[in-house]
């Protein structure tokens, strides 16, 4: 699980080298001249990170599926699904618009949970796959750019300027957005870079 | 030998993995664990953060002086620039969102295309300032950049929210293309700079 205990790693940030002994469950390294953290592997972490993929996939569906927001306002009634609000804008003639918003919320989100079921599964098992070192790339590549807890505050500033012109409703969608985000946060902080690439290694060897 | 300071994994040739954080010899130029390319620093790290902070800059114009969205109510269009619609929300006593909209398409970009800059200017230029606060001031830089998007979400939502017919219909305007492209440009620029630089300069006076 752990890595050779005296193993040196150096800070991304400042770039000391470390000796990081072996880290129990629970434990932090941090860097001692920057302070930036280095490490903190969870005894479980692969575990809660799968558990909280799993619910995040379930709920991310149902944020598709179902009315997200609905307006009325003077006896007309308007609603919005999250695929709709794509088709809409590209529709309109904003693709580029569309891509800039529907990637960061929903597409690498999806994209994200594929690659850690991709990753996780057989890095439980201990069973090695020829996908697991570019699956690991490509996941940290599109972590900086998912933004769904950013989208959970842009709906709610959008229900206020909303709300001076007509009712807005919350839809089942809107909930399950928010579990989403809260799900899709814990699974990812439960994950720890150099825990993950050391299981990497040690499986695809 | 090398002219890293005594104690980095560059002063013993070794580089760290940015992809998978392995210590590795620079000379392998491949990391074993993940194959990523390994460098001691990124590459031009000072020019094509420099670089992407300009297009940054240029783009905030437009995205500040052309209208983020239009509202067309009974007929009659009206559009609004971002620093237009934090107005409005004042104007309509929601100090609490006019705030969330100003500190997330004002201050936060602006803040980090200056604080990115002043980082460039200091490590080229040798400056003796605290490592610490420079390093803080990057990290600080890195984590906020995303929550610039939450004007361009908003647009997006009315957008497809409210279209009413001729009752009431809103379009995005050119500024929320260009706003969503000083996001990324800005969190690239982030990404670009190589915080390791901070610490290259570290003498023995300091810390």
């Amino acid at each position: 699980m752990n890595a050779p205990s005296g193993e040196r790693i150096a800070c991304i940030e400042c770039d000391l080298l470390v000796r990081v002994g072996e880290l129990r469950g629970g434990q932090r390294a941090g860097c001692p001249r920057c302070g930036n953290l280095l490490t903190a592997p969870a005894a479980d972490g692969f575990t809660r990170t799968l558990a909280f993929a799993l619910a995040a996939c379930f709920l991310l569906v149902l944020a598709n599926s179902f009315p997200f927001l609905a307006l009325k306002a003077k006896g007309l009634e308007q609603v919005m699904t999250l695929p709709r609000t794509a088709m809409q804008l590209y529709s309109d003639g904003y693709a580029t618009l569309a891509v800039l918003v529907l990637g960061p919320i929903v597409g690498i989100p999806a994209l994200m949970l594929a690659t850690l079921m991709a990753l996780i599964l057989p890095i439980r098992r201990r069973v090695p796959a020829p996908w697991l070192v570019p699956a690991g790339r490509f996941l940290f590549l599109l972590s900086p750019w998912s933004m769904v807890e950013v989208f959970v505050i842009g709906v709610l500033v959008s229900l206020v300027k909303i709300g001076a012109m007509a009712t807005v409703v919350l839809g089942i969608s809107f909930w399950a957005y928010v579990g989403f985000a809260v799900c899709f946060t814990a699974s990812l902080s439960s994950l720890d870079r150099l825990q993950m690439w050391r299981e990497i290694e040690v499986c695809a060897s | 030998m090398s002219g890293f300071p005594a104690g980095t994994a560059a002063a013993q040739g070794l580089a760290c993995c940015h992809m998978c954080l392995k210590v590795a010899p620079e000379e392998l130029d491949r990391c074993p664990r993940c194959r990523a390319r390994l460098h001691l620093r990124e590459p031009n790290s000072l020019q094509r953060t420099l670089a992407l902070v300009a297009t940054a800059s240029l783009l905030y114009i437009p995205a500040n002086v052309l209208p983020i969205m239009t509202t067309e109510q009974l007929g009659r269009a009206m559009d609004s620039t971002i620093i237009g619609g934090v107005v409005v929300l004042i104007h309509h006593g929601d100090y609490p969102i006019a705030a969330v909209i100003f500190i997330a398409s004002v201050l936060v970009p602006l803040s980090k295309l200056f604080a990115l800059s002043w980082l460039c200017w200091s490590v080229s230029r040798g400056q003796p300032s605290s490592h610490h606060e420079r390093s803080r001031l990057y990290r600080a830089a890195e984590l906020v950049g995303k929550w610039s998007m939450t004007d361009v979400f908003v647009v997006s939502i009315l957008v497809a929210l409210i279209n009413l017919g001729g009752l009431l219909v809103i379009t995005p305007g050119a500024a929320a293309l260009a706003f969503g492209g000083v996001v990324v440009v800005t969190m690239l620029a982030a990404h670009a700079f190589d915080p390791r630089l901070i610490w290259d300069q570290l003498g023995e006076s300091d810390d």
